[in-house]
């Protein structure tokens, strides 16, 4: 037996935390997708502020605590400047459509290539890991400037942010898995891609970033398939294409959720939109602009090499006229189509010229 | 032994897909979508739940454009044959016959919403593996040809 002297409980436990719940008795129920997010929204846990006044980090549906500190400098307060409809249902996807570059891309597919096809593949490898650089750090800025109240659409952004991790890694891998290695960086991180980052709001940052820049980098990817050598490549480029469009639909669902919420903004935002188009006129039409190494290598790799120059050109621009189409078709789809038809943008007439 | 195109060739390929959960990790995870297939004048719809494809059956073109439908991959017969063919003789769709790059070939997509929203169409390129893990599950199932 101890020797210890045995002390007479000084304290009460005080439990009065006990009595301090949120909305309690919720039981919350697996749907035909497992328990998904939109199974948690219940009551006032699944109540979304218009305006949130929130800035202790408190869970959404948590009971306040008066003497918390205001942890959080959150930016975004309204519930109309970053949210989006499916967002629930666009984190789960990310969540259940996770693939590794180290093991779901078949890489000994890979055989050594004649010298401008592996120099042009490195290059569009150097480039893409520049683009993913700014593709993650971006929106991870914007993660912590939101309030916890709209964890939802956060979820999503977070998703979005391993997702460009991987985007580098796999680029990065491929760069250095053929006898290659990177290429002099295109420096496209200080045109426009790089002004993605001067954005101040949400929503021109997303407009900037998941409409037209990932709405472009999507196309690219696509053709990735066309210009792959092996199975890696084409498997590699598929994947990340399916990632770019998931990006790409955050930004259409907002874009169109601010416009029934926000009409106000319109005017706003019609304005970035003008920005971001003629950042893309800049960054894709204008042969000497800074992207030019890059539509060579695209040329180089959709030819077959640098012989077949010309060929690879033409179906550049077949590409890049569908990559216009699709533009205008998801700007439409977020509510903002009139542009195109009343005279402010000047994409339909390079829809029209990009033959 | 079944015939391309027919509801009996397509669901045996459903059985194929459905049956290898190999197809259903590394970028061909869930997948949720209500689309079709028009080849010539047949008609197919086709439900994805989850890691399933829940449904595939004929259908009625009136059908096809009901809202409930995201997207309708649409192609000439001789497209649809030959990238069927292809599967059949490599395993997998082989060179420029996946349906991405028989896309990026055309003029327009061989997708399209029915109700004209490019938020849908581009669950063409969301879930773009699931689909083609499907087609090249049919280098399992004995074709014919009309
Ligand atoms: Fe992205």
């Amino acid at each position: 037996m101890s020797e210890a002297p045995v002390r007479e409980q000084e304290h009460e436990l005080d439990t009065s935390w006990m009595d301090q719940m949120g909305e309690w008795g919720i039981k919350a129920k697996p749907g035909k997708r497992g328990l998904t997010l939109a199974e948690i929204q219940i009551g006032e846990y699944g109540e979304l502020p218009e305006t949130t006044d929130n800035m202790t980090g408190r869970p959404r549906g948590a009971t306040p605590r008066p003497e918390a500190y205001r942890v959080g400098a959150y930016g975004v307060r309204n519930l109309s400047e970053i949210w989006l409809e499916n967002a629930t249902f666009l984190y789960e996807e990310a969540l259940q459509r996770q693939w590794s570059s180290a093991t779901d891309i078949p890489w000994h597919t890979i055989e050594p290539l004649p010298d401008d096809i592996e120099e042009a593949e490195c290059l569009l490898c150097t480039f893409f890991n520049e683009v993913e650089f700014v593709a993650g750090d971006v929106p991870a800025r914007w993660i912590a400037k939101t309030s916890p109240d709209f964890f939802e659409a956060r979820h999503v952004l977070i998703a979005q942010v391993m997702d460009e991790a991987r985007h580098m890694d796999v680029f990065r891998k491929r760069a250095l898995a053929n006898g290659g290695g990177l290429m002099r960086m295109s420096g496209a991180t200080s045109g426009f891609i790089g002004s993605i980052d001067l954005a101040r709001d949400f929503t021109e940052m997303s407009t900037r970033l998941h409409i037209s820049g990932e709405g472009a980098v999507l196309t690219m990817f696509r053709m990735g398939e066309l210009m792959g050598q092996n199975d890696a490549e084409k498997r590699m480029y598929r994947l990340c294409a399916q990632d770019e469009a998931r990006h790409v639909a955050f930004g259409v669902m907002h874009l169109r959720f601010l416009c029934e919420h926000a009409p106000e903004r319109r005017p706003e935002i019609e304005c970035y939109l003008d920005e971001a188009e003629a950042q893309i006129m800049a960054g894709l039409q204008n042969p000497a602009g800074t992207q030019a190494e890059t539509s060579e290598a695209l040329a180089i790799l959709l030819g077959g090499g640098k012989a077949h120059y010309d060929e690879g050109h033409k179906m550049l621009l077949v590409i890049r006229r569908r990559q216009l189409k699709e533009y205008m078709k998801r700007v439409q789809s977020a509510g903002f189509g009139e542009r195109f038809e009343n005279g402010r943008s000047s994409i339909p007439e390079q829809y029209a010229a990009a033959y | 032994m079944a015939r391309f195109p027919s509801e009996a060739w397509f669901k045996e390929v459903q059985e194929v897909y459905n049956s290898d959960s190999s197809l259903h990790t590394g970028g061909g995870g869930a997948c949720e979508t209500t689309a079709a297939f028009k080849v010539g004048d047949e008609c197919y719809r086709i439900v994805f739940e989850g890691h399933q494809c829940l449904e595939i059956r004929s259908a009625s073109e009136a059908e096809l454009a009901s809202p409930e439908t995201d997207f309708i991959i649409e192609m000439a017969p001789e497209l649809w044959k030959a990238m069927v063919e292809n599967i059949q003789e490599h395993g997998a769709a082989h060179d420029d016959q996946t349906l991405n790059s028989i896309d990026l070939r055309q003029d327009d997509s061989i997708a399209y919403s029915p109700e004209d929203d490019q938020a849908r169409q581009d669950l063409f390129y969301r879930f773009n593996q699931n689909f083609q893990d499907f087609f090249d599950a049919s280098s399992r199932v004995e074709t014919t040809f009309d």
